[in-house]
């Protein structure tokens, strides 16, 4: 697991995997943010402001998530992934 | 999609063997990086052969080179000498908003898209394409 200041879990939708759209939406909101931002799932980890990286995940739909950030504003980063990985559809 | 660089987020110019390959990667691109991103499919010989055409591969470089500029991806041999002669015949203006990308055409093309969808310049967009050639996929 990368160091973080702050670190978070969300659960990806029952049906949605972090693949395709989702996985776009979800790049797209995390580079936002100036933070460095790491998201962990099945034991690997991946730079969340990288498609490919994340699409590597494999995550499937209901997989945990670990979003881990740190700099500038790495709270307010996770906490804004967190809150979108429920919703990504 | 209609390709047009409407707006001010950097297009992308996929240029393969096959029209099918072309014209299915634009629509996963589309897909994952969302609509803003303007993408040209220039896929397949004239009549609709395996190869490259000349003409085509020309029109979608003068089509994508908007105002914020175009990554061009390719898959392989001629596509990429279809692409190094249109750009001979294009203005140096035109040919100054676009970069040729060495990279993987899939990865290369989803690498490009999303970070376009973020309003990328064409330089970064250049680079997350050209990221693709080492990103691990297991």
């Amino acid at each position: 697991m990368p160091s973080s200041d702050t670190e978070r879990r969300a659960t990806l939708p029952a049906a949605v995997p972090l693949h395709a759209r989702p996985a776009g939406d979800f790049v797209r909101a995390a580079a936002q943010f100036p933070a460095e931002i790491s998201v962990g799932a099945n034991g690997k980890w991946a730079n969340a402001k990288s498609i490919l990286e994340i699409l590597a995940l494999g995550a499937l739909g209901g997989t945990e998530l670990v979003i881990a950030a740190s700099g500038d504003r790495a709270a307010e980063a996770a906490d804004h992934l967190a809150d979108l990985v429920p919703q990504l559809a | 999609m209609d390709g047009e660089s409407r707006n001010g987020f950097v297009g992308l110019v996929l240029v393969s063997h096959s029209a099918e390959i072309a014209d299915g990667l634009a629509k996963l691109v589309a897909q994952v990086a969302g609509p803003s991103v303007p993408i040209v499919a220039a896929g397949g010989g004239p009549e609709g052969t395996f190869g490259t055409d000349g003409g085509r591969v020309l029109e979608a470089l003068q089509k994508a080179a908007g105002s914020a500029g175009a990554v061009v991806l390719m898959d392989l041999g001629s596509s990429v000498l279809s692409v190094r002669a249109a750009l001979g015949e294009l203005p140096e203006e035109t040919v100054a908003r676009l970069r040729i990308a060495d990279a993987p055409l899939v990865e290369g093309a989803i690498a490009a898209g999303v970070t376009s969808s973020i309003g990328a310049s064409v330089d970064e967009v250049l680079a997350a394409a050209q990221e693709a050639r080492t990103v691990a996929k297991l």
